[in-house]
Protein backbone atom coordinates (compact mmCIF):
# COMPACT_ATOMS: atom_id res chain seq x y z
CA UNK A 1 0.00 0.00 0.00
CA UNK A 2 0.98 3.61 -0.84
CA UNK A 3 2.66 5.23 2.50
CA UNK A 4 0.33 8.02 1.92
CA UNK A 5 -2.52 6.18 1.74
CA UNK A 6 -1.51 4.30 5.00
CA UNK A 7 -1.51 7.36 7.16
CA UNK A 8 -5.01 8.17 5.88
CA UNK A 9 -8.13 7.84 7.93
CA UNK A 10 -9.88 4.14 7.18
CA UNK A 11 -13.00 5.96 6.34
CA UNK A 12 -11.27 7.82 3.70
CA UNK A 13 -9.44 4.90 1.96
CA UNK A 14 -12.55 3.53 1.29
CA UNK A 15 -13.34 3.49 -2.22
CA UNK A 16 -17.06 5.00 -2.51
CA UNK A 17 -18.29 3.43 -5.76
CA UNK A 18 -17.50 0.32 -5.03
CA UNK A 19 -19.03 0.25 -1.15
CA UNK A 20 -22.37 1.61 -2.06
CA UNK A 21 -22.46 -0.43 -4.91
CA UNK A 22 -21.75 -3.58 -2.38
CA UNK A 23 -24.59 -2.18 -0.20
CA UNK A 24 -26.51 -2.10 -3.01
CA UNK A 25 -26.11 -5.27 -3.88
CA UNK A 26 -27.13 -6.37 0.00
CA UNK A 27 -30.12 -4.16 0.28
CA UNK A 28 -31.02 -6.27 -3.39
CA UNK A 29 -30.41 -9.27 -1.68
CA UNK A 30 -31.94 -8.97 1.43
CA UNK A 31 -35.05 -8.32 -0.25
CA UNK A 32 -36.14 -11.28 -2.09
CA UNK A 33 -39.23 -12.38 0.74
CA UNK A 34 -40.79 -10.13 -1.40
CA UNK A 35 -40.99 -11.84 -4.40
CA UNK A 36 -42.83 -14.63 -2.27
CA UNK A 37 -46.17 -12.82 -2.75
CA UNK A 38 -49.25 -14.37 -1.17
CA UNK A 39 -48.01 -17.34 -1.39
CA UNK A 40 -51.08 -19.04 -3.03
CA UNK A 41 -50.68 -21.69 -5.76
CA UNK A 42 -51.64 -18.81 -8.74
CA UNK A 43 -51.66 -19.72 -12.32
CA UNK A 44 -49.87 -16.25 -13.62
CA UNK A 45 -49.20 -16.60 -16.46
CA UNK A 46 -52.71 -17.96 -17.36
CA UNK A 47 -54.41 -15.25 -15.28
CA UNK A 48 -51.95 -12.28 -17.31
CA UNK A 49 -53.26 -13.93 -20.34
CA UNK A 50 -57.36 -14.09 -19.54
CA UNK A 51 -56.67 -10.07 -18.46
CA UNK A 52 -55.26 -9.13 -21.36
CA UNK A 53 -57.47 -11.31 -23.68
CA UNK A 54 -60.52 -8.66 -22.31
CA UNK A 55 -58.22 -5.92 -23.91
CA UNK A 56 -58.71 -7.56 -27.64
CA UNK A 57 -60.25 -5.78 -29.74
CA UNK A 58 -60.24 -2.48 -28.49
CA UNK A 59 -64.25 -0.73 -28.09
CA UNK A 60 -63.88 2.10 -31.05
CA UNK A 61 -67.60 3.19 -30.44
CA UNK A 62 -66.04 5.18 -27.87
CA UNK A 63 -63.34 6.86 -29.63
CA UNK A 64 -65.59 10.09 -29.41
CA UNK A 65 -66.18 10.47 -25.73
CA UNK A 66 -62.35 9.50 -25.59
CA UNK A 67 -60.98 11.76 -27.58
CA UNK A 68 -63.17 14.86 -25.51
CA UNK A 69 -61.53 13.24 -21.94
CA UNK A 70 -57.86 13.26 -23.83
CA UNK A 71 -58.46 16.88 -25.25
CA UNK A 72 -59.09 18.03 -21.55
CA UNK A 73 -56.36 16.11 -20.07
CA UNK A 74 -54.40 18.00 -22.88
CA UNK A 75 -56.23 21.74 -21.41
CA UNK A 76 -55.65 20.56 -17.71
CA UNK A 77 -51.58 20.13 -18.13
CA UNK A 78 -51.60 23.37 -20.99
CA UNK A 79 -53.08 25.64 -18.42
CA UNK A 80 -51.55 24.12 -15.23
CA UNK A 81 -48.01 24.55 -16.91
CA UNK A 82 -48.30 28.19 -18.31
CA UNK A 83 -49.84 28.77 -14.83
CA UNK A 84 -47.02 27.14 -12.89
CA UNK A 85 -44.07 28.92 -15.49
CA UNK A 86 -45.62 31.78 -14.60
CA UNK A 87 -45.06 31.65 -10.59
CA UNK A 88 -41.74 29.61 -10.56
CA UNK A 89 -39.93 32.32 -12.86
CA UNK A 90 -40.52 34.79 -9.36
CA UNK A 91 -39.87 31.59 -7.07
CA UNK A 92 -36.90 31.04 -8.76
CA UNK A 93 -35.42 34.37 -8.76
CA UNK A 94 -35.75 33.71 -5.25
CA UNK A 95 -34.05 30.13 -5.18
CA UNK A 96 -31.10 30.82 -7.73
CA UNK A 97 -28.11 31.84 -5.42
CA UNK A 98 -26.83 34.48 -8.00
CA UNK A 99 -29.52 36.90 -7.52
CA UNK A 100 -31.06 36.34 -3.98
CA UNK A 101 -29.59 36.76 -0.62
CA UNK A 102 -28.78 33.51 1.10
CA UNK A 103 -32.14 33.71 3.57
CA UNK A 104 -34.16 34.31 0.90
CA UNK A 105 -32.73 31.03 -1.24
CA UNK A 106 -32.94 28.64 1.91
CA UNK A 107 -36.97 29.81 2.29
CA UNK A 108 -37.35 29.74 -1.32
CA UNK A 109 -35.64 26.31 -2.02
CA UNK A 110 -36.99 24.63 1.35
CA UNK A 111 -40.98 25.33 -0.02
CA UNK A 112 -39.99 23.84 -3.02
CA UNK A 113 -38.46 20.97 -1.81
CA UNK A 114 -42.26 20.52 0.22
CA UNK A 115 -43.76 21.36 -2.82
CA UNK A 116 -41.97 18.63 -4.91
CA UNK A 117 -42.23 16.09 -2.08
CA UNK A 118 -45.99 15.64 -2.15
CA UNK A 119 -46.88 13.50 -5.23
CA UNK A 120 -48.94 14.56 -7.79
CA UNK A 121 -51.86 11.76 -6.68
CA UNK A 122 -51.94 13.63 -3.51
CA UNK A 123 -51.95 17.66 -4.95
CA UNK A 124 -54.98 16.12 -6.79
CA UNK A 125 -56.92 14.42 -3.93
CA UNK A 126 -56.28 17.67 -2.07
CA UNK A 127 -57.26 19.71 -4.88
CA UNK A 128 -60.57 17.41 -5.16
CA UNK A 129 -61.38 18.09 -1.24
CA UNK A 130 -61.00 21.71 -1.88
CA UNK A 131 -62.86 22.77 -5.04
CA UNK A 132 -64.90 19.38 -5.66
CA UNK A 133 -64.30 16.81 -8.62
CA UNK A 134 -63.47 18.58 -11.52
CA UNK A 135 -61.24 19.38 -13.78
CA UNK A 136 -60.24 22.61 -11.83
CA UNK A 137 -59.01 20.06 -9.12
CA UNK A 138 -56.41 18.90 -12.00
CA UNK A 139 -55.04 22.30 -12.62
CA UNK A 140 -54.31 23.76 -9.50
CA UNK A 141 -53.06 19.97 -8.52
CA UNK A 142 -50.61 20.23 -11.31
CA UNK A 143 -49.87 23.72 -10.92
CA UNK A 144 -48.23 22.84 -7.27
CA UNK A 145 -46.36 20.16 -8.65
CA UNK A 146 -45.13 21.90 -11.74
CA UNK A 147 -44.04 24.64 -9.87
CA UNK A 148 -42.09 22.61 -7.41
CA UNK A 149 -39.85 21.23 -10.63
CA UNK A 150 -39.79 24.33 -13.13
CA UNK A 151 -38.95 26.87 -10.11
CA UNK A 152 -35.94 24.46 -9.32
CA UNK A 153 -34.93 23.88 -13.20
CA UNK A 154 -35.44 27.73 -14.05
CA UNK A 155 -33.32 28.98 -10.73
CA UNK A 156 -30.42 26.55 -12.16
CA UNK A 157 -30.46 27.73 -15.23
CA UNK A 158 -30.17 31.33 -13.75
CA UNK A 159 -27.25 30.04 -11.85
CA UNK A 160 -25.36 28.85 -14.50
CA UNK A 161 -26.45 31.94 -17.32
CA UNK A 162 -23.22 33.58 -18.31
CA UNK A 163 -23.75 37.20 -17.22
CA UNK A 164 -21.26 38.43 -19.46
CA UNK A 165 -23.46 39.81 -21.95
CA UNK A 166 -25.63 41.60 -18.90
CA UNK A 167 -22.40 43.55 -17.43
CA UNK A 168 -21.21 44.84 -20.83
CA UNK A 169 -24.95 46.34 -21.71
CA UNK A 170 -24.48 47.86 -17.91
CA UNK A 171 -21.05 49.00 -18.68
CA UNK A 172 -22.75 50.95 -22.08
CA UNK A 173 -25.10 52.73 -19.93
CA UNK A 174 -28.01 50.43 -20.12
CA UNK A 175 -30.27 50.59 -17.13
CA UNK A 176 -30.35 47.36 -14.91
CA UNK A 177 -34.17 46.20 -16.20
CA UNK A 178 -32.52 46.53 -20.04
CA UNK A 179 -29.11 44.53 -19.57
CA UNK A 180 -31.66 42.00 -17.84
CA UNK A 181 -33.94 42.21 -20.92
CA UNK A 182 -31.63 42.37 -23.35
CA UNK A 183 -28.44 40.65 -22.21
CA UNK A 184 -29.42 38.05 -20.19
CA UNK A 185 -33.13 36.87 -21.12
CA UNK A 186 -31.85 36.05 -24.32
CA UNK A 187 -29.25 33.23 -23.22
CA UNK A 188 -31.74 32.12 -20.43
CA UNK A 189 -34.97 32.24 -22.85
CA UNK A 190 -34.12 29.27 -24.86
CA UNK A 191 -33.16 27.11 -21.80
CA UNK A 192 -36.41 28.03 -19.68
CA UNK A 193 -38.50 27.14 -23.18
CA UNK A 194 -36.79 23.90 -23.31
CA UNK A 195 -37.41 22.88 -19.64
CA UNK A 196 -41.35 24.01 -19.87
CA UNK A 197 -41.90 22.06 -22.96
CA UNK A 198 -40.52 19.01 -21.30
CA UNK A 199 -42.88 19.98 -18.23
CA UNK A 200 -46.12 19.94 -20.72
CA UNK A 201 -45.29 16.48 -22.17
CA UNK A 202 -45.00 15.51 -18.29
CA UNK A 203 -47.99 16.75 -17.42
CA UNK A 204 -49.60 15.53 -20.12
CA UNK A 205 -48.83 11.79 -18.78
CA UNK A 206 -49.67 12.77 -14.99
CA UNK A 207 -52.81 14.31 -15.83
CA UNK A 208 -53.97 11.39 -17.15
CA UNK A 209 -53.80 9.35 -14.09
CA UNK A 210 -55.24 12.09 -11.89
CA UNK A 211 -58.65 11.87 -12.99
CA UNK A 212 -58.16 8.82 -11.10
CA UNK A 213 -59.34 10.48 -7.79
CA UNK A 214 -61.45 12.79 -9.65
CA UNK A 215 -59.44 15.71 -10.71
CA UNK A 216 -60.97 15.50 -14.33
CA UNK A 217 -59.49 14.73 -17.97
CA UNK A 218 -59.32 10.70 -19.06
CA UNK A 219 -58.16 9.24 -15.74
CA UNK A 220 -61.99 9.33 -14.83
CA UNK A 221 -62.87 7.10 -17.94
CA UNK A 222 -60.10 4.91 -17.39
CA UNK A 223 -61.15 4.47 -13.57
CA UNK A 224 -65.36 4.06 -15.35
CA UNK A 225 -64.28 1.20 -17.34
CA UNK A 226 -61.70 -0.21 -14.87
CA UNK A 227 -64.76 -0.86 -12.27
CA UNK A 228 -67.32 -2.41 -14.29
CA UNK A 229 -66.37 -5.80 -14.87
CA UNK A 230 -66.69 -6.21 -18.96
CA UNK A 231 -65.04 -2.74 -20.43
CA UNK A 232 -61.57 -4.12 -20.91
CA UNK A 233 -61.81 -3.36 -24.13
CA UNK A 234 -63.09 0.41 -23.75
CA UNK A 235 -60.21 0.63 -21.01
CA UNK A 236 -57.58 -0.43 -23.38
CA UNK A 237 -58.99 1.94 -26.61
CA UNK A 238 -58.13 4.90 -24.00
CA UNK A 239 -54.74 3.66 -23.09
CA UNK A 240 -54.45 3.12 -26.68
CA UNK A 241 -55.52 6.75 -27.48
CA UNK A 242 -53.06 7.98 -24.53
CA UNK A 243 -50.53 6.25 -26.15
CA UNK A 244 -50.67 7.72 -30.04
CA UNK A 245 -51.07 11.44 -27.61
CA UNK A 246 -47.94 10.86 -25.53
CA UNK A 247 -45.31 9.27 -28.02
CA UNK A 248 -46.60 12.43 -30.13
CA UNK A 249 -45.99 14.94 -27.62
CA UNK A 250 -42.71 13.24 -26.93
CA UNK A 251 -41.55 13.23 -30.58
CA UNK A 252 -42.39 17.05 -30.96
CA UNK A 253 -41.18 18.06 -27.70
CA UNK A 254 -37.92 16.47 -28.28
CA UNK A 255 -37.05 17.58 -31.64
CA UNK A 256 -38.27 21.20 -30.52
CA UNK A 257 -35.88 20.79 -27.87
CA UNK A 258 -32.81 19.35 -29.55
CA UNK A 259 -33.43 22.21 -32.19
CA UNK A 260 -33.24 24.68 -29.83
CA UNK A 261 -30.34 23.01 -27.76
CA UNK A 262 -28.21 22.55 -31.14
CA UNK A 263 -28.93 26.79 -32.45
CA UNK A 264 -27.84 27.95 -28.79
CA UNK A 265 -24.96 25.82 -29.49
CA UNK A 266 -24.21 27.46 -33.02
CA UNK A 267 -24.43 23.82 -34.31
CA UNK A 268 -26.79 24.99 -37.18
CA UNK B 1 -10.12 63.90 -24.56
CA UNK B 2 -7.98 61.35 -21.84
CA UNK B 3 -5.21 61.47 -20.07
CA UNK B 4 -3.58 58.91 -17.77
CA UNK B 5 -1.20 60.37 -15.15
CA UNK B 6 1.41 57.66 -13.59
CA UNK B 7 -0.75 55.11 -14.02
CA UNK B 8 0.37 51.55 -12.54
CA UNK B 9 -1.62 48.66 -12.65
CA UNK B 10 -0.74 45.00 -11.47
CA UNK B 11 -2.24 41.40 -10.71
CA UNK B 12 -0.64 39.98 -7.65
CA UNK B 13 2.33 40.44 -6.91
CA UNK B 14 3.57 41.15 -10.21
CA UNK B 15 3.14 44.76 -12.00
CA UNK B 16 2.25 44.99 -15.55
CA UNK B 17 2.16 48.90 -16.01
CA UNK B 18 4.18 51.05 -13.90
CA UNK B 19 3.69 54.85 -13.90
CA UNK B 20 2.53 55.45 -17.73
CA UNK B 21 1.38 58.78 -18.67
CA UNK B 22 0.03 59.84 -21.92
CA UNK B 23 -2.55 61.89 -23.65
CA UNK B 24 -5.31 61.31 -26.17
CA UNK B 25 -6.68 63.82 -28.25
CA UNK B 26 -9.86 63.91 -29.96
CA UNK B 27 -9.97 62.45 -33.44
CA UNK B 28 -7.08 60.09 -32.35
CA UNK B 29 -6.51 56.43 -32.89
CA UNK B 30 -3.86 54.90 -30.30
CA UNK B 31 -2.35 51.71 -30.79
CA UNK B 32 -1.73 49.77 -27.77
CA UNK B 33 1.30 47.07 -28.57
CA UNK B 34 3.01 44.34 -26.59
CA UNK B 35 3.83 41.07 -26.47
CA UNK B 36 1.10 38.44 -25.27
CA UNK B 37 0.64 38.54 -21.77
CA UNK B 38 1.88 42.09 -21.46
CA UNK B 39 -0.70 43.81 -20.04
CA UNK B 40 -2.74 44.90 -22.73
CA UNK B 41 -6.34 43.75 -21.55
CA UNK B 42 -5.58 44.43 -18.01
CA UNK B 43 -4.42 48.26 -19.14
CA UNK B 44 -7.58 48.70 -21.32
CA UNK B 45 -9.52 47.45 -18.29
CA UNK B 46 -7.75 50.10 -16.36
CA UNK B 47 -8.74 53.20 -18.28
CA UNK B 48 -11.85 51.68 -18.54
CA UNK B 49 -12.49 51.73 -15.01
CA UNK B 50 -13.23 47.81 -14.76
CA UNK B 51 -10.36 47.46 -12.65
CA UNK B 52 -9.28 49.33 -9.39
CA UNK B 53 -5.69 50.65 -10.56
CA UNK B 54 -2.77 50.39 -8.11
CA UNK B 55 -1.69 53.85 -8.67
CA UNK B 56 -2.19 57.35 -10.75
CA UNK B 57 -5.16 58.19 -12.55
CA UNK B 58 -7.21 58.95 -15.41
CA UNK B 59 -8.97 61.77 -16.47
CA UNK B 60 -11.66 62.19 -18.99
CA UNK B 61 -12.55 65.53 -20.63
CA UNK B 62 -16.16 64.78 -22.13
CA UNK B 63 -19.46 65.41 -21.24
CA UNK B 64 -21.07 62.39 -23.51
CA UNK B 65 -23.45 60.85 -21.83
CA UNK B 66 -21.70 57.57 -22.66
CA UNK B 67 -17.81 58.52 -22.01
CA UNK B 68 -16.01 55.50 -22.29
CA UNK B 69 -17.22 51.94 -24.36
CA UNK B 70 -15.02 48.91 -24.45
CA UNK B 71 -15.31 46.67 -27.22
CA UNK B 72 -14.00 43.32 -25.24
CA UNK B 73 -11.63 40.16 -26.15
CA UNK B 74 -14.69 37.70 -25.47
CA UNK B 75 -17.11 39.73 -27.08
CA UNK B 76 -19.82 39.41 -24.35
CA UNK B 77 -22.66 38.76 -26.51
CA UNK B 78 -26.39 37.79 -26.17
CA UNK B 79 -25.85 33.97 -27.62
CA UNK B 80 -29.17 33.60 -27.88
CA UNK B 81 -30.53 37.25 -29.50
CA UNK B 82 -30.46 38.20 -33.44
CA UNK B 83 -27.77 39.90 -34.93
CA UNK B 84 -29.63 42.97 -35.22
CA UNK B 85 -30.97 43.34 -31.27
CA UNK B 86 -27.54 42.61 -29.93
CA UNK B 87 -26.31 46.02 -32.23
CA UNK B 88 -29.12 47.45 -30.59
CA UNK B 89 -28.61 46.83 -27.87
CA UNK B 90 -25.54 49.19 -27.73
CA UNK B 91 -28.62 52.35 -27.81
CA UNK B 92 -30.23 51.07 -24.64
CA UNK B 93 -28.90 53.79 -22.40
CA UNK B 94 -30.32 56.51 -25.05
CA UNK B 95 -33.93 55.04 -24.14
CA UNK B 96 -35.60 54.71 -21.11
CA UNK B 97 -36.45 50.74 -19.60
CA UNK B 98 -39.99 51.24 -20.75
CA UNK B 99 -39.26 53.05 -24.54
CA UNK B 100 -36.98 49.62 -24.90
CA UNK B 101 -39.79 47.51 -23.57
CA UNK B 102 -41.14 46.18 -26.99
CA UNK B 103 -38.86 46.94 -29.14
CA UNK B 104 -36.63 50.13 -30.45
CA UNK B 105 -37.54 53.26 -32.31
CA UNK B 106 -37.37 53.35 -36.27
CA UNK B 107 -34.31 55.54 -36.08
CA UNK B 108 -32.19 53.02 -34.12
CA UNK B 109 -32.66 50.36 -36.09
CA UNK B 110 -31.65 52.13 -39.14
CA UNK B 111 -28.54 53.11 -37.81
CA UNK B 112 -27.88 49.60 -36.72
CA UNK B 113 -28.67 47.83 -40.42
CA UNK B 114 -26.23 50.67 -41.71
CA UNK B 115 -23.44 49.72 -39.78
CA UNK B 116 -23.83 45.99 -40.12
CA UNK B 117 -24.21 46.42 -43.86
CA UNK B 118 -20.57 48.30 -43.63
CA UNK B 119 -19.52 45.09 -41.38
CA UNK B 120 -21.03 42.34 -44.37
CA UNK B 121 -23.52 41.56 -41.68
CA UNK B 122 -26.69 42.18 -43.65
CA UNK B 123 -27.92 38.57 -44.66
CA UNK B 124 -27.82 37.46 -40.66
CA UNK B 125 -29.82 40.40 -39.35
CA UNK B 126 -32.37 38.10 -37.85
CA UNK B 127 -30.10 35.16 -37.25
CA UNK B 128 -28.62 34.15 -33.59
CA UNK B 129 -25.60 35.37 -32.65
CA UNK B 130 -24.64 31.58 -31.48
CA UNK B 131 -24.99 30.77 -35.20
CA UNK B 132 -22.34 33.09 -36.37
CA UNK B 133 -18.49 32.37 -36.74
CA UNK B 134 -16.47 34.36 -34.98
CA UNK B 135 -15.09 36.35 -37.21
CA UNK B 136 -18.78 37.34 -37.68
CA UNK B 137 -19.03 37.73 -34.03
CA UNK B 138 -16.09 39.83 -33.41
CA UNK B 139 -17.77 42.33 -36.19
CA UNK B 140 -20.74 42.52 -34.52
CA UNK B 141 -19.53 43.25 -31.01
CA UNK B 142 -17.99 46.12 -32.72
CA UNK B 143 -21.02 47.30 -34.59
CA UNK B 144 -22.70 47.18 -31.02
CA UNK B 145 -20.15 49.74 -29.26
CA UNK B 146 -20.06 51.80 -32.61
CA UNK B 147 -24.00 52.42 -32.16
CA UNK B 148 -23.45 53.19 -28.55
CA UNK B 149 -21.14 56.30 -29.62
CA UNK B 150 -18.69 56.39 -27.02
CA UNK B 151 -16.72 59.53 -26.67
CA UNK B 152 -13.79 56.72 -25.99
CA UNK B 153 -14.03 53.60 -27.27
CA UNK B 154 -11.47 51.01 -26.07
CA UNK B 155 -10.88 48.02 -28.12
CA UNK B 156 -9.23 44.45 -27.09
CA UNK B 157 -7.65 43.19 -30.32
CA UNK B 158 -10.99 43.82 -32.09
CA UNK B 159 -9.41 42.66 -35.50
CA UNK B 160 -8.20 38.99 -33.91
CA UNK B 161 -10.50 36.58 -35.74
CA UNK B 162 -10.74 38.70 -39.07
CA UNK B 163 -9.38 38.34 -41.82
CA UNK B 164 -7.03 40.88 -44.19
CA UNK B 165 -10.04 42.16 -45.99
CA UNK B 166 -12.42 42.63 -42.95
CA UNK B 167 -9.60 43.77 -40.27
CA UNK B 168 -9.14 46.80 -42.82
CA UNK B 169 -12.44 47.80 -43.40
CA UNK B 170 -12.82 47.36 -39.85
CA UNK B 171 -9.60 49.21 -38.76
CA UNK B 172 -10.93 51.95 -41.08
CA UNK B 173 -14.60 52.58 -39.68
CA UNK B 174 -12.64 52.61 -36.11
CA UNK B 175 -10.67 55.32 -37.48
CA UNK B 176 -12.72 57.14 -39.28
CA UNK B 177 -15.71 56.68 -36.09
CA UNK B 178 -13.06 58.83 -34.13
CA UNK B 179 -12.18 61.49 -36.59
CA UNK B 180 -15.96 61.72 -37.66
CA UNK B 181 -17.72 61.95 -34.17
CA UNK B 182 -14.88 63.84 -32.18
CA UNK B 183 -13.95 60.76 -30.22
CA UNK B 184 -10.82 58.75 -30.06
CA UNK B 185 -10.53 55.16 -30.10
CA UNK B 186 -7.53 53.27 -28.10
CA UNK B 187 -6.99 50.00 -29.47
CA UNK B 188 -5.18 47.00 -29.07
CA UNK B 189 -3.58 45.30 -31.87
CA UNK B 190 -0.53 42.68 -32.88
CA UNK B 191 -0.35 43.28 -36.49
CA UNK B 192 2.67 45.97 -36.81
CA UNK B 193 1.49 46.58 -40.58
CA UNK B 194 -1.91 47.98 -39.34
CA UNK B 195 -0.11 49.93 -36.33
CA UNK B 196 1.80 51.70 -39.17
CA UNK B 197 -1.63 52.02 -40.97
CA UNK B 198 -3.95 53.33 -38.71
CA UNK B 199 -2.19 54.90 -35.27
CA UNK B 200 -1.60 58.41 -34.79
CA UNK B 201 0.11 57.16 -31.69
CA UNK B 202 1.61 54.06 -29.79
CA UNK B 203 1.62 52.92 -26.27
CA UNK B 204 3.72 50.25 -26.59
CA UNK B 205 5.71 48.06 -23.74
CA UNK B 206 8.96 48.07 -23.29
CA UNK B 207 10.72 44.76 -25.10
CA UNK B 208 13.48 44.83 -21.96
CA UNK B 209 11.29 46.26 -18.93
CA UNK B 210 7.68 44.95 -19.59
CA UNK B 211 5.93 47.26 -16.70
CA UNK B 212 7.75 50.44 -18.46
CA UNK B 213 5.21 51.63 -21.61
CA UNK B 214 6.63 54.55 -23.85
CA UNK B 215 4.27 56.49 -26.07
CA UNK B 216 5.38 56.84 -29.55
CA UNK B 217 4.15 59.36 -32.23
CA UNK B 218 3.54 57.02 -35.19
CA UNK B 219 6.14 57.40 -37.98
CA UNK B 220 7.10 54.51 -40.36
CA UNK B 221 9.11 51.72 -38.97
CA UNK B 222 8.81 53.36 -35.14
CA UNK B 223 7.69 49.87 -33.48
Amino acid sequence: MNPEMKNMPWYNRLDLPGVTFVLFLLLAFSSLPALEGSGRDLDYWGNFLRFTDQFFPPDWSILGQTMTGLWETVQIAGISTFLASIFSLFLSLGAARTISPRWLVFITRMLLNIIRTIPSLLWAILAVVLVGSNSLAGVIALTFYSTGYLAKFFSEAFESADLKAQKALQSLGSSRWQAFQYGLWPNLRPVIWSHCLWMLEYNVRSASIIGYVGAGGIGLHLKLYAESADSWNKFSLVLLCMLVIVTFLDFTGEKVRKSIREKLEGKM
Amino acid sequence: MIEGKDLSLRIGERWLVQDLSFSVNRGEFIALVGSSGSGKTTLLRGIAGDIPLAGGQTITHTTSPLPIGMIHQDLQLAEGSTTLKNVLSGCLYRHSSFQTLLGFPEEEKGKAISLLLKLGLQKKLHQWTSTLSRGERQRLAIARTLLAQPSILLADEPVASLDGKWAEITLGMLKQYAQAQDACVICSLHDLDQVDQFADKIIQADPQKPEKWNVLMNTPNKV
